[in-house]
């Protein structure tokens, strides 16, 4: 393991390298707003434009852009057009907050945007001072709105929804009276395997079987004939895909006929090409891509059309940020930012792409915001989803 | 029971391969004093190269066990090559230097390798054509696998030829003289440069033959493939006494076994605890391992 460590060391230092060389050069994305045409209305969107994660950061830029070009052919909000205001967070912490303070001196009424929680939540603090609200595209961690200062919000899960959703997939859908849970003891395998295990035994499910596997080994007969002996109804894997595979596989060939589940880190095609056909009808947590979103297609179409390319995971989600928020100041019937928070937190069955808005005092939005999606002739593919009170096909 | 028959045969599946990776440690640890860190590298190649040759075979229809033949007579000889430049490039200028800068070359050979597989093929898994279909039998309870089966007598076969090799052929005793004391040996007219050439040719070898088997076996692979196995196998040489050619066998196959019944009987998090407490415990009782012995004879 000291290698390892030394290699992830390397990688830090060079990590570190980049983000000085960044920060000299600093944030030149805003652009020609400055001059900012009368008469417009300006929301911020902060997200990583340069570094590892640009091309995340372009996708939501991109669809916030889409959002409001459709909003402005419509007459705008108000009698004014909407205007984005982009800015470069780089995923970083300090990045972020200079972002933020940029976008409050250009005179945004509100920001919809971010991508890593690690910048999302310093720049909400710099935000809350003028009462300016965020809403969340993309970042999931729970402090986020755990610490809201009164002007967060977000369209997306939460990291800590997922294990609830699954528990309840498995207690309802599935029918399942015992569950063996299996993490890789990495802080987001682990934190999903622990909130599972929480809402199988509220559920009523009782769970047989909760311990770790080494990632990277590939022989875990092992630890699946004891999970074997235990005869679940059900197996859920927290982990990474590469395992996932393996996993599937030789409890296949051990013969267990458990239901196997993954959490929405298995969702990957390498998991299909290492299990083959053993892999088939294993089922995964995930949240909804735009492809499996109805009433999503159209808004893909014209991604596609005006970019050239399909949008990236959070698109949708940045979209109906910013679709969102104009609907808030036409509600506020004002553009004062406090006015708009107000707004937004009366925001009630708003219609969005990826399904009615509502938010919780917290500012998390209420709901099921995972889905499930099935392995199927060697493919992932839609298959059920919680609304309105029961478990339906994903058409 | 039936649980215990399967950890039995998971422990024997997965100890044979650390068995052959051991061999190479062992082998060469013998001969030069070097303990090669880049050998589970050389693991990973021969898996990287098996694979490559079962993909271009894949249009041929050729039947899967002469595939398997083919991928696994080329990797050897390939990954055998390997074996031999490095000692060539990386270790024979360095034989008469301390032991510390040769130790250093392994460890930037370890590192070449990884990277170079990582550059070629990616960084991301590879996955063997499905060949072995899973089929197996079931003895009270516990499931067997043909390839299991099979995989487990190649290797012991490869072992059992090596063994032979070592101790019935002119070559193997010179190898075993070259062990005992290398300027005696060279005075007696053993060709060392020619017979260290030769270890690190079959050890590399023999670990190809476990990459193929490995891919094969389990489908997926990596450039990092073996860093892990590579630690596993080099406790396994350690554990039956480094040098010592029937005890990296041994050790190889009882880490195998303290893997898969601590994983099974006790739990996944606690099999390196239990396997690395074991190995400490023996070393302290014999800190030659299980088959070394206080005089130096080493093969």
């Amino acid at each position: 393991m000291a290698k390892r460590k030394w290699l992830s060391l390397a990688a830090a230092l060079a990590g570190l390298a980049l983000v000085v060389t960044a920060c000299g050069s600093g944030g030149g994305g805003a652009g020609g707003s400055e001059s900012g045409a009368a008469g417009t209305i300006k929301i911020g969107v902060t997200a990583p434009l340069s570094g590892d994660y640009a091309s995340a950061g372009t996708d939501i830029v991109n669809a916030a852009k889409l959002a409001a070009d459709e909003i402005n052919a419509k007459g705008g909000v108000l009698g004014k057009k909407i205007e984005i205001v982009a800015e470069d967070d780089q995923c970083d912490s300090q990045v972020g907050v200079q972002a933020a303070q940029k976008l409050m001196d250009e005179g945004v009424v509100a920001v919809a945007g971010g991508y890593c929680s690690s910048a999302s939540i310093p720049e909400t603090g710099v935000l809350a001072q003028k009462h300016v609200a965020f809403v969340a595209d993309a970042s999931t961690n729970p402090d986020l709105t755990d610490k809201n200062p009164g002007n967060v919000f977000r369209v997306i899960g939460r990291d800590d929804q997922q294990g609830p959703f699954a528990a309840k997939f498995i207690a309802e859908v599935l029918g399942a009276k015992k569950a063996a849970v299996i993490h890789d003891n990495t802080t987001y395998a682990k934190g999903l395997a622990e909130e599972a295990k929480k809402g199988l035994e509220a559920d009523g499910v009782q769970v047989v079987y909760f311990d770790a596997i080494t990632p990277g080994e590939k022989d875990y007969t092992s630890t699946l004939t004891t999970v074997k002996g235990l005869n679940p109804d059900v197996i859920y894997y927290t982990g990474y895909f590469a395992e996932a595979g393996l996993l599937v596989k030789q409890a296949r060939e051990l013969g267990i006929t458990a239901t196997f589940m993954g959490g929405d880190a298995t969702q990957d095609p390498t998991l299909i090409a290492t299990a083959g056909d053993k892999a088939e009808g294993m089922i995964i947590t995930t949240a909804p891509l735009p492809q499996f979103l109805t009433g999503a297609q159209d808004f893909v179409q014209s991604y596609k059309s005006k970019y050239g390319q399909d949008p990236g995971p959070y698109s949708v989600y940045e979209y109906d940020c910013v679709k969102l928020v104009a609907d808030a100041i036409q509600r506020a019937n004002s553009t004062d930012p406090e006015k708009i928070v107000e707004a937004l937190k009366q925001t009630k069955n708003y219609k969005g792409l990826t399904g009615d808005i509502t938010f919780n005092e917290k500012g998390d939005r209420t709901g099921e915001l995972y889905i499930t999606t099935i392995v199927k002739d060697g493919k992932f593919q839609p298959y059920k989803k919680y609304e309105n009170g029961q478990w339906v096909d994903i058409q | 029971m039936s649980a215990f028959l399967q950890f039995l045969v998971n422990g024997l599946t997965v100890g044979s391969f650390y068995a052959l990776v051991a061999l190479g440690y062992t082998m060469i640890y013998g001969i030069i004093r070097l303990i090669n860190f880049a050998h589970g590298d050389i693991f990973m190649v021969g898996a990287f190269v098996g694979w490559t040759v079962l993909a271009a075979l894949a249009a041929s229809h050729l039947p899967a066990l002469a595939a398997l033949g083919v991928a696994l007579v080329v990797a050897m000889a390939a990954t055998g090559a390997l074996g031999l430049v490095i000692e060539r490039v990386a270790y024979q200028p360095l034989l008469k230097a301390p032991r510390l800068s040769i130790l250093i070359t392994a460890l930037g050979a370890s590192l070449a390798l990884e990277n170079g597989v990582m550059l070629k093929y990616g960084a991301g898994f590879e996955t063997y054509p499905h060949l072995l279909a899973g089929a197996g039998f079931s003895v009270l309870g516990a499931q067997v696998k043909y390839a299991q089966v099979g995989f487990f007598l190649l290797s012991l076969a490869l072992m059992a030829g090596l063994y032979l090799f070592v101790h019935r052929t002119p070559v193997g005793t010179a190898m075993r003289a070259l062990a005992l004391d290398q300027d005696a040996a060279r005075l007696m007219g053993v060709n060392v440069e020619g017979v260290i050439m030769l270890t690190f040719f079959l050890g590399s070898a023999l670990a190809a033959a476990a990459g193929v088997m490995y891919g094969t076996y389990y489908t997926q692979i990596n450039f990092m493939m073996g860093f892990l196995l590579g630690l596993r196998a080099f406790t396994a040489a350690v554990l039956g006494g480094i040098g010592n050619i029937p005890g990296a066998m041994v050790g190889g196959l009882l880490i195998g076994l303290l893997e898969a019944f601590s994983s099974g009987y006790i739990s996944g998090q606690w099999k390196d605890v239990i396997v690395f407490a074991v190995l400490i415990l023996v070393l302290v009782v014999k800190p030659t391992g299980l088959f070394g012995e206080r005089v130096v004879e080493r093969m």
